[in-house]
Parts: C-alpha cells; sequence; structure tokens
C-alpha cells in the first residue's frame, strides 16, 4: 500500500484542540520514579527477558510439545497447581486465624502469640523441613515415640504442612494491619443493629477484608509453588517444576528445559498475579479517615476459648518444630544420642562458617532498607500519583515475586553471567559465575532486594488504600509539597508497613535461598546454601547450627528496626471490659 | 512559599481585620467531564463565576450536583477539562494545589490522627518555616479565636466532633489564605453545634476578610451564612444571587423548590411589562413581578406564592368562601395549613399565633395572596 506524504486536497485541517491540560509530575517525583524504574528493570525485567528469550528461541519449541504429550511432566504441572493451591488456602487460614486471636479477643498471651507467629520467616524453610522429619516423620520422636505411629511425611502432605507453617506469617501480618485498620464504628453499627458476633464476623469483617484475604492467597500461592528447599528435602516422588527445573540447571546443565520449565511455571504465578489485581481493584475499602470514631470491642464470651485453642495448638507446632532445630544444634544427634555439645555452633561462630555468617548479615544488610524503601515509595506512587503508568510499576515491583525465585536465579545466570560488550569496550561486566565482580556480591544483593521489594509493596498499598485521600490533600492543600505530605503525614501513618517491609525485607534476605542458590561463588559464601549442603551431606547438627545463628541474628534485627522505627499510632480506643479513662 | 506572603501578614491590622483587598476569584466556563464506563459524564458544564475579595459564597445543591466537583477544581485536586480559575487576575490552572493560596475544610476533616491539635494547627505555618516565636503567636490566635484553649496537646481521637471541627478550621486559617473552601463541613454535626459553628464561621470570616465558597446542600446553612448562593443542578449554574434575592426571585422552578416552601399556582399572565404581569388567581386579578422570560399569553407560566405570604380568613357569613382548610399542623412558632381551592391545594404558614386560635380542620377560608411577594416563573 502507498501512503502520500502530503496530499493537500486529502489532508483535513488539523483540529484545534486545547491542549490537554495534565500537570506534570513535580521533579522530585519524576526523579523517583527514574529510579524505581531502573532498579526494576536490573533486578527484576532484565532477567526475566532474559529467561523468556531463551525459552522461546527456535531450539526450545519442540520442548513444548514434548511436555504437553508426556505424562510424567503434566503430572509435575498438577502437582505444582495442588500444591499451590493447599498451601494457599491453609496458609491464609492460619494467619486469619492468629490475626482474628490478636486483634478480636480478649485473651492472655497474645504478645508471646503474635511472636511465635513470627518464627517461620525467620529461618529457612529448609529447617521446618528437616525438623518436621525428626519430629512428625516416620522414625519421629513425636509421630513414633510419642505416638507410635509410622507416618510417611514424604510427598504432598508433609510440603504443604511444611509450607502453610512457613509461608503464613505473611498473611497473618497483611491482615493483622487490616483488621486493625478496620474502621470500629462500622462493626458497632452492626451491633447496634441487633446483629450477632457470628453475623458480624460473616457480614461486616469477611467482606471488608476479602480484599486482604486474595492478597495472601495470591502471595502463598505463588511461593509455595516457587519453593525449592522444601520439595527438594521434603518431596520424595512429588516432583514440583521449580525443582524440575532446578534439576535440569544444576544436573543435566540443559538452560533450554530450564527456560522450558520456567516458562510453564510463570504462567500459573503471573495468572494469580492478574486475577488478583483485576479482583482488588474492583473492591477497594478506604477506612481510615482522619474523622476517628468508635471503638474496637473485643471478645469476652465462651465463644473466644475454641478459638483462642487452635491458635495455642498451632503455636505449639511451631514451637516445637524451632525448639528441634535449637535443641538438635546442641546435641550430638537429636532423637538418638541427646549428649550436649557445642562443637556445631562452634564450627559455625568460629569456625569456616564464620565467612558464611558474615557475608550474609552484609549483604542482607545492604539490601533491607533499599528493597523497604522501594517498596514503600513504588508503593505511594502508584497509588497516588501515577495515574496511565500506575500499573507498570507496581506489575516491575512485583515481578520479585510473582515470578518464582528459580526462575529469577536462572535468569539472572542467562543475562548476567557473560561480559556484555559494544564493540571492544566492556559496558556491563559479569555480576554472576566465577568471574563475576565482587564475587557474584552484586548480584546477591539485587536479587535480595527483588525478592525483598513485593513484600514492603503489598503492606505499603495495602496501607495506603486504607488511608483517606483526604488526610494528604489536606497536607497538600496547607502548602506540602508531595515529598512534604509523604514525609510527614503519609509516612508516619503507614508506619506499620515500613515496620512490615523492612523486618520482612531482612527475614526473607537472610532466609532467601531458591535464587541465590544459583549466584552464589566460592568468594561468596550464603547462610542457606550452606545449610542445604550440610543437610544434604547428613551433617544436621551443623545445619541446625546455622539455622540458630541464622534465627537469632534476625530475631536481633527485629528488635533493632523496631526501635529505630518505633510502633503503630494509635489511631482509635480500645475498648475494653473496664471503663475507658477519661 | 507562596501560601502567604510577610506583606499580607502586615496587612492585618491591630484588631486582626484585614481589608479584603485580594482574594478575587473568577471562573471562566469551568467544565469538568469525567470518563467513566457509562461513557463520558458531565460533572461541571460551563460555570462562570465572579467571587469578590472577602465574599462569601454557597455552592448549594442537591447531591451530584457538581459543587464538590467545582470545589475540589478550586483547589486544585481535580484538573478542569476545560475553562479556567483565576485568582486576583492570574490563571492558577496549572498551579498545583500546594501552591494555591488556599485551605479546606473538608468534610471528614481529615485532622492528622498522628498530630496533637497543636501540631495538626501549625503544620502550614511550620511548613512555611516561619520562626519559633511567629508560629507561637499565631498558633496562640488561633487557639483563642476558636475556642481551643487547653487542647492543645490533646490527640484528634480524643476531641468531640465540634471541637474537631474548630481545629480543622483553625488549621485553615493560621496559614492566612486568600480563599478559604468548605466541603459540607458542618453535615458531620447536631443541630445545635451546627448553628453556633455556622455563626463562628461567619464571624472568623468578617474578621479576616477571607474570601470564602462553601459547599453544602443545606439551604439554611446556604441562607444564612452567605453573601451570595450559587443555586447548582446538573452541573450548572440555575442561578447566583444574594439569599434575599433567591427566596423572592428565584430564576427557576427548580431554584424554588429547593430553597423554601412554594406553592405553584397555574396561571395565563397578561400584559406584561417593566417586569410585571396581569395575571387572575383564585377569581382575582392581581399585577406580580414577573421573570424577564415571561411573555404574554404563555401557558407555560407559574405564579409562586411563599406559604407565608398569604392570608386566611374564616367565612363569617355562612357562605362558602374560596377554599376549606383540610389539614392543620402547630409547628411552635407557626401553624401550617393545606387549603383545598379552585387552583389546587396550597400550603399556608401563619405565625405568631395560639395554638388555640388555629383553624379547625373543614372551615371554609377566604385566601389573600400578597401580589408583590409573588412571583411569575416559567416552566422548566
Amino acid at each position: 500500500m502507498t501512503t502520500l506524504l502530503s496530499d493537500p486536497g486529502v489532508t483535513a485541517p488539523p483540529e484545534v484542540i486545547a491542549p490537554r491540560r495534565r500537570r506534570r509530575l513535580s521533579a522530585g517525583l519524576r526523579v523517583l520514579v527514574g529510579i524505581c524504574a531502573v532498579l526494576v528493570a536490573i533486578g527484576a525485567a532484565v532477567p526475566l527477558v532474559a529467561v523468556l528469550a531463551t525459552a522461546f528461541a527456535p531450539d526450545a519449541l519442540p520442548r513444548y510439545a514434548e511436555f504437553f504429550t508426556s505424562a510424567v511432566d503434566l503430572g509435575i504441572l498438577r502437582n505444582t497447581l495442588v500444591l499451590g493451591a493447599l498451601v494457599g488456602l491453609f496458609g491464609t487460614a492460619l494467619g486469619f486465624l492468629f490475626a482474628f486471636v490478636q486483634t478480636r479477643l480478649d485473651v492472655p498471651g497474645k504478645k508471646i502469640l503474635h511472636v511465635i507467629a513470627l518464627m517461620p520467616i525467620v529461618s529457612p524453610p529448609f529447617a521446618v523441613a528437616t525438623a518436621t522429619v525428626v519430629l512428625y516423620g516416620r522414625r519421629g520422636v513425636i509421630s513414633n515415640g510419642l505416638f507410635g505411629l509410622e507416618y510417611d511425611i514424604y510427598g504432598l502432605d508433609g510440603l504443604v504442612f511444611v509450607l502453610s507453617l512457613s509461608l503464613f506469617p505473611v498473611a497473618y501480618l497483611g491482615l493483622l494491619g487490616m483488621m486493625r485498620g478496620l474502621d470500629p464504628a462500622l462493626e458497632e453499627a452492626a451491633m447496634n443493629m441487633g446483629a450477632s458476633r457470628w453475623q458480624i464476623m460473616r457480614r461486616v469483617i469477611l467482606p471488608l477484608l476479602a480484599p486482604g484475604l486474595v492478597a495472601p492467597f495470591l502471595l502463598l500461592f505463588v511461593e509455595a509453588i516457587a519453593d525449592l528447599a522444601n520439595p527438594l528435602v521434603l518431596g520424595g516422588d512429588y516432583t514440583v517444576l521449580a525443582s524440575r527445573a532446578y534439576l535440569a540447571v544444576t544436573g543435566e546443565y540443559d538452560t533450554t528445559s530450564a527456560a522450558v520449565y520456567c516458562v510453564i511455571l510463570l504462567v500459573p504465578s503471573l495468572a494469580m498475579y492478574f486475577g488478583q489485581r483485576r479482583w482488588l481493584s474492583k473492591k477497594v475499602r478506604t477506612t481510615i479517615t482522619g474523622r476517628p470514631s468508635g471503638s474496637i470491642h473485643l471478645i469476652t464470651g465462651w465463644s473466644r476459648w475454641p478459638v483462642y485453642g487452635l491458635a495455642l495448638l498451632a503455636a505449639a507446632v511451631i514451637v516445637s518444630l524451632y525448639g528441634t532445630v535449637i535443641v538438635g544444634s546442641v546435641t550430638k544427634v537429636f532423637g538418638v544420642d541427646n549428649t550436649l555439645t557445642f562443637e556445631y555452633l562452634e564450627e559455625v561462630l568460629f569456625g569456616v562458617g564464620v565467612e558464611a555468617v558474615l557475608d550474609t548479615l552484609t549483604f542482607a544488610v545492604i539490601a533491607t532498607p533499599v528493597a523497604a524503601i522501594l517498596g514503600l515509595v513504588i508503593a505511594w506512587l502508584v497509588v497516588r500519583h501515577l495515574r496511565r503508568t500506575a500499573w507498570l510499576l507496581d506489575l516491575g515491583g512485583t515481578l520479585g515475586v510473582a515470578v518464582p525465585g528459580t526462575v529469577l536465579g536462572i535468569g539472572f545466570v542467562l543475562a548476567y553471567r557473560p561480559d556484555r560488550y559494544i564493540g571492544d569496550y566492556l559496558v556491563f561486566p559479569s555480576l554472576v559465575g566465577g568471574s563475576a565482580i565482587a564475587g557474584g556480591a552484586m548480584a546477591i544483593v539485587v536479587a535480595y532486594v527483588v525478592r525483598s521489594v513485593p513484600a514492603g509493596q503489598r503492606t505499603a498499598v495495602g496501607a495506603l488504600t486504607q488511608l483517606h485521600p483526604q488526610i494528604e490533600q489536606a497536607s497538600t492543600d496547607l502548602g506540602a509539597s508531595p515529598m512534604q505530605t509523604f514525609r510527614w503525614v503519609t509516612l508516619p501513618l503507614i508506619r506499620p508497613a515500613l515496620l512490615t517491609g523492612l523486618s520482612y525485607s531482612f527475614a526473607r534476605s537472610m532466609t532467601s535461598m531458591s535464587t541465590i542458590v544459583l549466584l552464589v561463588t566460592p568468594e561468596t559464601k550464603i547462610i542457606t546454601s550452606q545449610v542445604l549442603s550440610a543437610a544434604s551431606t547428613g551433617r544436621y547438627g551443623v545445619a541446625f547450627a546455622y539455622c540458630t545463628v541464622l534465627t537469632v541474628l534476625v530475631l536481633a534485627a527485629f528488635a533493632l528496626i523496631h526501635l529505630i522505627v518505633g510502633g503503630g499510632v494509635a489511631l482509635q480506643r480500645t475498648a475494653k471490659s473496664e471503663r475507658p479513662k477519661r | 512559599m507562596t501560601v502567604a506572603a510577610p506583606a499580607e501578614a502586615a496587612a492585618l491590622d491591630p484588631a486582626g481585620r484585614r481589608e479584603p483587598s485580594t482574594g478575587r476569584l473568577q471562573l471562566e466556563a469551568l467544565t469538568k467531564r469525567f470518563t467513566g464506563r457509562a461513557g463520558v459524564v458531565t460533572a461541571v458544564e460551563s460555570v462562570t463565576l465572579d467571587v469578590m475579595p472577602g465574599e462569601f459564597i454557597t455552592l448549594l445543591g442537591p447531591s451530584g450536583c457538581g459543587k464538590t466537583t467545582t470545589l475540589r477544581m478550586v483547589a486544585g485536586f481535580e484538573d478542569a477539562t476545560s475553562g479556567r480559575i483565576l485568582l486576583d487576575g492570574k490563571a492558577i490552572d496549572n498551579m498545583p494545589p500546594q501552591r494555591r493560596p488556599m485551605a479546606m475544610v473538608f468534610q471528614s476533616y481529615a485532622l492528622f490522627p498522628h498530630m496533637t491539635v497543636a501540631e495538626n494547627i501549625s503544620y502550614g505555618l511550620r511548613l512555611q518555616r516561619r520562626t519559633r516565636a511567629d508560629i507561637a503567636e499565631s498558633m496562640r490566635m488561633a487557639v483563642t479565636s476558636m475556642n481551643l484553649v487547653g487542647l492543645e496537646n490533646r490527640s484528634p481521637h480524643e476531641l468531640s466532633g465540634g471541637q474537631q471541627q474548630r481545629v480543622a478550621l483553625a488549621r485553615a486559617l493560621v496559614v492566612q489564605p486568600k480563599v478559604l473552601l468548605f466541603d459540607e463541613p458542618l453535615s458531620n454535626l447536631d443541630a445545635k453545634l451546627r448553628d453556633a459553628m455556622r455563626a463562628e464561621i461567619r464571624r472568623i470570616q468578617k474578621m479576616f476578610g477571607i474570601t470564602s465558597i462553601y459547599v453544602t446542600h443545606d439551604q439554611d446553612e446556604a441562607m444564612s451564612m452567605s453573601d451570595r448562593i450559587v443555586v447548582m443542578n446538573k452541573g450548572k449554574v440555575e442561578q447566583a444571587a444574594t439569599p434575599g434575592e433567591i427566596y423572592a426571585r428565584p430564576a427557576s422552578v427548580f431554584v424554588a423548590d429547593f430553597i423554601g416552601r412554594a406553592n405553584f399556582v397555574e396561571t395565563v399572565p397578561e400584559g406584561v411589562a417593566d417586569g410585571r404581569a396581569m395575571v387572575t388567581v383564585l377569581g382575582r386579578r392581581l399585577s406580580v413581578p414577573a421573570h424577564p422570560t415571561v411573555a404574554s399569553g404563555s401557558m407555560d407560566a407559574y405564579l409562586m406564592v411563599r406559604p407565608e405570604t398569604v392570608t386566611l380568613s374564616p367565612v363569617t357569613d355562612g357562605g362558602t368562601g374560596m377554599g376549606v382548610v383540610l389539614r392543620s399542623t402547630f409547628h411552635g412558632p407557626s401553624i401550617d395549613y393545606e387549603v383545598e381551592t379552585a387552583g389546587g391545594t396550597i400550603t399556608v404558614t401563619e405565625s405568631g399565633k395560639d395554638s388555640r386560635e388555629a383553624l379547625v380542620e373543614g372551615t371554609n377560608v377566604d385566601v389573600t395572596i400578597a401580589p408583590d411577594r409573588a412571583y411569575l416563573l416559567n416552566r422548566e
């Protein structure tokens, strides 16, 4: 077809349109958007593109036909999806249970329950898996020793058990923030109209929390199908896509197959993400209005005890698992030879392990504030300032979790292993592998950041959508620039989200495994990969010792973060059985 | 900072009364369209308005009439689709909200929940980097004039609704804005408090001489506070005039109906001239003021008659009179009657009478309309 570039006979006179009036973002905001975009591109977009490029290269295409005709491969796909759904369900339920007890029941020991509920995020899932085998496996100290059962924990049941317990804190923290943010007047209104506790729960609280329940389900689903450590240790015959892709890279050196498995794993992950996004956009609730009203009424009737009991049971299981980790680190062979010994801890703290501990700590300390602040800033830009490009930045920031860690790790290997030249000039040095700059430390820190951003971002998005825009508008209206409003009004009000973001980023970095295991080099030792090698050579005592040290470090960091950032702000009164003082 | 230049601060005379020389706000053909799922919705259509310095203007209308959207465009929270906003002759359309010398009092108050009363009020001043002494002095004035003494260290959630409202107002006032914006600020208060706050807001506004735009759907509020009322309906301005003018000479049936109560009697006008017309109502020929658009012989005219401009007198000679009292309701200061006449049922209000003096239902009455207080209007 021919196009006439200038044809005065055809060209209509240009329509006179008033210039579209859109105030541009202030300079500060534009710089922020730029920084976020670059970090997201390096950490997530480029590796993802590298995976896709390999997976859709001509020589990879026959692999898809093989995959979808092979009963074994299809079984792996089904295994993956079933695992994700079950973990999402159980994990969210468990998170809700703990959040409900925390915010709505008048029961003792809530502080301790809170700490117990956070324990799983401070240690690699790998430790829980090992402890589970020791306690509840075929020769388990509890299942066999206490109840005389010979239960085969390997497989789907064991994976769901371990992953639900390991991952539920995400759901718990998110729901906790949300339930604290609910306007108590809504509940009071329902109570006032004669609704029973149960009816309020079903008709008021749950629908209000619905978006909040979908988000952790999604998160747990994606995390579960992305998990690598547990299927390797506890999967038995139950193979999932992540472990299959990992084996393809490390065992078969077949990056093409690995990329194909990655793409197939990406589909459900990303589908979940978009499904949830669509759903959330339809049901946004705003509850903190700046006009405080009502008081929270804690449940004081008998009905609190069964719920409390359930939470206590779950807490007991968690405690038993972590108890095993700690006791296992100071006994010769826990359950067989219970002699006290400090040789494992010594090895970790003063022997060959100290290097890994220091490296991991350094990388995590660098990555944590970057990840938490990046997550918060992305959330704020997305919710409040960007319009048409918001979804893009939001998507970019979420890639670190929407894309399974194994896929991201393989992406890093594909994208950053070779040095990149234009002509003879080195434009982008190798970040991964033996010849990488700083022994691969750069890549590991970037991976930590990218993997940790989404948690902070999600919490912050949740907190921001609950913060009435009028509060920020009031600040703007009084002469505050967007940055000043963020610093003096938004940030203090969503401080719990920052706290969550920082804590979670640090814990996630310290315990990250699926991405990192592909990035470590002889020069950079990481605790989690040390645990993997110790456990796979049967040195459980050393593995437990690493886990204990790691847990202590993370807990110490939590205390430090809490000290620096401070707790949340009391936005409403809490009414208990006694009369309020004023 | 642009919120208040030092020169203006100096313009405050010792009595705290500012000469309202700045703060003229002009809206020129301001239009706002939203593109929603149901297509393009015009929320505000070509609103033109000239607000004089120190004037108190109320945007009044039913919900969804575009009054809040107009206010938010003035504040800078919404971009206008077309049209201009000028402050003291300068276009401010491209100015972000934080640089507009305006302050808003929100319906939800939007107090910062993590700050004390003092911190809330001084927020704008601190942003302007005023000196500590300056802030303290402004704070003292604001706290005293808004009756908030002793509450400075409370948190917003420890205050009553009225106190929260006063903090919100104080917070807006201390930055000495050229224009104060109110978004239904009293809708969350009870009636007594609302009355007190009305007087309070008006007193403060007059004292500082700040141009004010006040959004409400409460006609009582609008009547009692405003220099001028802008009645809006479906995104358009129906009428902009003083409360007295709006009440006595409504520009449309919508305005007449929305403001106060009104009877509409169908009638055919004759001899329209000089803003008056001859009508025949209930068998009497009356010369009444007429809206400029009313034409002789029009079949679309209504005579608006306010209930309190009608007098009833019982028929004592045993005749039938012009109407019959259907219902009588005692309100305290006044008595309402519904009277059936040949021209339909009309509402009549009589004030200053004892309940024992009320006309009994079924009484035959003569009806007298005060012609100068009636108004002839065209149907929409």
